[in-house]
């Protein structure tokens, strides 16, 4: 198939199409999503079956003219670490607007579907664009559909929580605008600038140390507010807790990862002695980020806020991979990732099953439900070990290699792996400490009465579950074929950056 | 003056015929038919009058040089004969439910174009002057138009006080720039000043008139205190126009007068724009943060838009970029920000006023297709992709950072956050509210939206295709390049 990217972006597009013209039959709109987001899915997996393995540079590379006066294009492809982000993004969009057909949305149901439908456009754009105005573009598609998938569906303070997570990433991505536009007008004389990804890492030596410093900023705040690092993570809990679920599930497994992928795709090899310069505040914000995210988690009365905390940590092995700069620490940021996403998905999906049943998420008024829910258990249970990573299971060998490459991290100046190391696996045994004694709150004990007439999972709801589980075992047991991926590209980006500091500058 | 002389301004002789044509019509025709025909018969002599002219043109004089007709005038002349068709397709509902005089509604409007689209081809200070009374004084009409509003009627007054006050200012600092250049075409005062520089105390006086002048009539803090309380109380449909034309034309005679005629002072003056570019977006914003009637919010936003695109103004040393940027961000300026105003229209609501964010509560649920277009309208205005809003600012940026003023590049990052705020805050109230008790009546309006549809079709659109919109505006900047 060609063109498959294009098509990836096109066929949800088409979906809104019978979807506006089905607006007022539920049943018709619920059945065009679920179909559009399959199709959708089914073509990621065709684009990943046309990847060629073990390949560093980008392929199925499509270009075309789209701003002829500044040189801008439309201009796609995947490399080895997007070529993963896009089947994870379809497939958690698929649950999701699966899992929405459910009930949990009870209310202008055909509005939820094209919100989530541009919303799928946007995220699978931002893991294929090539072009940074494209990927501008694509970028900031995610935030209506978003704002307005909280602030409709979401719960009572949702129009704070929407507010606040547009205010926060609008004032983020706004001066990574300027920046973009910074790196338009340094990529060349008039007539000859680009804003093309592969054109300008062959013109990286233009960027002064001092344009890269301020022009890392730019896009870093963008890329940190969006993952979100500490202290720029004070959106994500409110947007989580009031998100329906639908909207959780992608908001953590999606849209945070827009952040680290736009630091591994962009900022780090575009700027490599910007990332220099400000490689030690990094570092410090993704430690303090795990062992944050980690001690609030285990103080957490709220079930999904507890989930909402437990991400910034993961999401800080994922910063701390990053930039630890080398071939470990970059595959294990892009396992994390996509475990991440599977695997905190999973959780946000279970938090809202058990929310549509019990109406509750203070972890006090729960309990027991083991008892009642045995299927339900099970799922989570798999889930929560994931989670906290447990050898065997996918959340492991993510964070197994970033710590693997956080000791050998060696920087020429200040702290270096033997005290970040430690210090990041602490988070690790304290991520059992609040998952395990959630789960042992949530589940076990004597089981309310209210509770014992509930069922346990739907078979709509297994069906949901179970891909995220058959990855989060398979990837946990065979991360082999994926690494071979991922490696490659990862190292390319690490060869460019490595490259680009030994420049001598202009 | 000679009969090719008329033939190069057939379009705005197009214009002025269609509203003296509308003025007979609406003596003649009854009530009803009227209703249907005037509106028709309007949209129909603008359709003619872009059809009458080029697109584009090689730079010529007429009239004794009085006149140029280059890209540049044919880009604002077809941009203020949209602007008046757009106006002309959601008043109706509106008017007829006022018992506004449609006819005169439209003529005056008609009028107020034509005004427009002289600014635009002025190639001399007189000229530019003219246009400038003749697109105003109807202006003031049209905001006292309801004229048993006392709102309406305070806005009517107070626009022209502070109007006939600035055109004063202008007059003067025109009349200063005669006395120092011994002429009034454009060129001449260039070439005036361009070999005597700032080097004496007439010529600052007469930079500051002019500055001064112009200001006012953008509306840049701190001359725009007339702006909210104008826009606030003149008739919807008529604040919708009055919005965007006027600043349009404001902006063509900035282009003119600053960089036309003033340029070889630029390095002078630039500095002042772009200190009062951020001032004025920053004041507009944080104002507009404070209101709880939309109508109002929209008028202070007016203000903000203001300071962005007198920032593209600040970077001409980008050279024809910068003015580029100028012309489509005027042009983007135009439609969301009319798009905007008139969907207050569905409101019925007594007087000129302008509904409260409470007011809009529950509204896409009210009118789906009304809500959408507002929706897409303010997400522009905003600046967020795939809109015009959003090309728009990315281009003003381009030239300002260029110019090298990356403070200037960070406030208009800033300011926009700042604006998402209270354009968000709408969409909030509309989506994310249900309808209370005192929700206000709509009016039945099938041609508005069927305009807002259009207009938010073309948001989009050209947010995502730009290029063609783009390239003609830098035809028509190519001219104001300061050497």
């Amino acid at each position: 198939m060609d063109h498959v990217l294009t098509l990836l972006i096109v066929i949800p597009l088409a979906g809104l199409i019978p979807l506006v013209a089905f607006f007022r039959d539920t049943r018709a709109v619920k059945q065009v999503a679920v179909t559009t987001t399959l199709i959708e899915l089914v073509a990621s997996l065709v684009m990943l079956a046309q990847f060629h393995s073990g390949e560093a540079g980008f392929q199925l590379r499509e270009s075309a003219a789209w701003l002829p006066t500044f040189g801008i294009r439309y201009e796609l492809g995947v490399d080895g670490i997007s070529v993963l982000l896009v089947p994870m993004t379809t497939l958690l969009t698929f649950i999701s607007v699966l899992y929405s057909t459910g009930g949990a949305i009870k209310e202008r149901i055909g509005e939820f579907m094209a919100a989530f439908l541009l919303l799928e456009v946007g995220m699978v754009g931002v893991f294929i664009a090539l072009d940074l105005f494209l990927f501008y573009v694509f970028f900031e598609l995610m935030l209506v559909p978003m704002y307005l998938i909280i602030g409709i569906w979401g719960g009572p303070r949702r129009v704070y929580a929407t507010l606040k997570f547009v205010l926060f990433t609008l004032g983020g991505s706004l001066l990574m605008l300027v920046g973009i536009v910074a790196v338009y007008l340094a990529s060349g004389d008039a007539g000859g600038r680009t804003l093309s990804l592969p054109e300008l890492l062959t013109r990286s030596g233009r960027f002064s140390a001092d344009f890269q410093f301020w022009v890392f900023l730019a896009f870093g705040l963008a890329f940190a507010i969006k993952m979100p690092m500490v202290p720029f993570h004070t959106w994500l809990p409110d947007a989580h807790v009031e998100a329906p679920t639908a909207g959780s599930i992608v908001l953590a497994g999606v849209l945070l990862k827009a952040g680290g992928y736009g630091f591994l795709r962009f900022a780090v090899p575009l700027f490599p002695i910007g990332t220099q310069a400000w490689l030690p505040v990094l570092i410090l914000l993704s430690v303090v980020a795990i062992l944050y995210g980690a001690v609030v988690s285990v103080v957490q009365k709220d079930l999904k806020k507890l989930v909402a905390y437990s991400s910034v940590a993961h999401m800080g092995f994922v910063t701390l991979g990053i930039f630890v700069l080398n071939q470990q620490g970059g595959v294990g940021a892009v396992l994390q990732m996509l475990n991440h996403g599977f695997v905190t998905g999973a959780l946000f999906l279970f938090v809202g099953i058990q929310y549509e049943k019990t109406h509750r998420r203070q972890i006090a008024d729960l309990g027991g439900l083991a008892n009642g829910w045995p299927l339900y258990t099970a799922f989570f249970g798999v889930f929560v070990l994931a989670s906290l990573g447990l050898p065997g299971l996918n959340g492991f060998i993510g964070e197994f290699l970033v710590l693997l490459g956080t000791f050998k991290f060696n920087p020429v100046g200040g702290p270096g792996g033997l005290f970040w190391g430690p210090l990041a696996a602490i988070g690790v045994i304290l991520a059992a400490v609040y998952l395990l004694w959630m789960f042992q709150r949530v589940m076990y004990g004597t089981l309310r009465e209210a509770y014992r007439a509930l069922p346990d999972l739907s078979p709509l709801e297994v069906v949901c579950a179970v891909p995220l589980l058959v990855l989060t075992v398979l990837l946990g047991v065979f991360p082999q074929p994926v690494i071979a991926i991922i490696a490659p590209s990862v190292e390319r980006i690490l060869a460019i950056a490595a490259a680009g500091t030994q420049v001598v500058l202009k | 003056m000679s009969l090719s002389d008329f033939v190069t301004v057939l379009p705005e002789a197009v214009v002025t015929a269609t509203a003296c044509l509308v003025l007979l019509a609406d003596a003649v025709l009854d009530r009803k038919a009227a209703r249907i025909w005037l509106p028709v018969l309007v949209v129909a002599g603008l359709v003619a009058a872009i059809f009458s002219g080029p697109f584009t043109v090689a730079s010529h004089t007429a009239f004794g040089g009085f006149v140029v007709v280059d890209t540049f005038a044919t880009f604002f002349r077809v941009l203020f004969i949209v602007l008046a068709i757009f106006t002309t397709v959601v008043a109706p509902e509106y008017l007829e439910r006022r018992q506004i005089p449609a006819g005169e509604f439209y003529a005056t409007v008609l009028f107020s174009t034509v005004g427009a689209m002289t600014i635009a081809l002025a190639a001399d200070l007189i000229t530019l002057f003219i246009g400038l009374e003749l697109m105003t004084i109807p202006v003031y009409v049209l905001a006292g138009m309801a004229r048993r509003d006392r709102f309406s009627n305070e806005a009517g007054l107070k626009y022209f006080l502070l109007g006939a006050f600035s055109s004063a200012l202008l007059l003067y600092g025109f009349a200063w720039l005669y006395g120092l250049s011994g002429t009034t075409t454009f060129t001449g005062i260039a070439d005036a000043i361009g070999s005597g520089g700032l080097t004496n105390g007439a010529t600052l006086v007469a930079l500051a008139l002019v500055t001064v002048g112009l200001a006012f009539k953008a509306a840049v803090v701190p001359f725009h205190q007339w702006t909210p309380d104008a826009y606030d109380g003149a008739p919807t449909p008529a604040t919708a126009f009055m919005s965007v034309a006027p600043k349009a034309a404001a902006f063509a005679a900035i282009l003119r007068v600053m960089i036309g005629s003033l340029g070889p002072l630029g390095l002078d003056w630039s500095a002042v724009f772009a200190i009062l570019a951020a001032i004025t977006m920053t004041g507009g914003n944080v104002v507009a943060l404070a209101q709880g009637n939309v109508k109002r919010m929209l008028a202070y936003s007016s203000i903000a838009h203001t300071g962005y695109i007198l920032a593209g103004v600040a970077a001409y040393q980008a050279g024809a970029a910068a003015s580029a940027a100028v012309l489509f961000y005027v042009f983007a300026y135009g439609i969301m920000n009319l798009g905007a105003f008139a969907c207050l229209i569905y409101l019925d609501l007594d007087g000129t006023r302008g509904a409260t964010l409470d007011e809009l509560n529950g509204f896409s649920r009210r009118r789906p297709a009304g809500a959408l277009a507002f929706a897409i309208f303010l997400v522009s205005l905003t600046g967020i992709p795939p809109t015009i809003g959003f090309v728009a600012k990315v281009f003003i940026l381009q030239p300002v950072l260029d110019a090298g003023l990356v403070w200037l590049a960070v406030v208009i990052a800033l300011n926009a956050v700042l604006a998402a705020f209270y354009y968000l805050r709408v969409v909030v109230h509309m989506y994310m509210y249900d309808e209370d008790a005192n929700a206000p009546r709509l009016l039945p309006t099938r041609l508005l939206t069927a305009g807002l549809g259009i207009a938010g079709l073309a948001t989009v659109a050209i947010g995502i295709l730009p290029d063609g919109v783009y390239r003609w505006a830098l035809q028509a900047a190519a001219p104001f390049v300061v050497r």
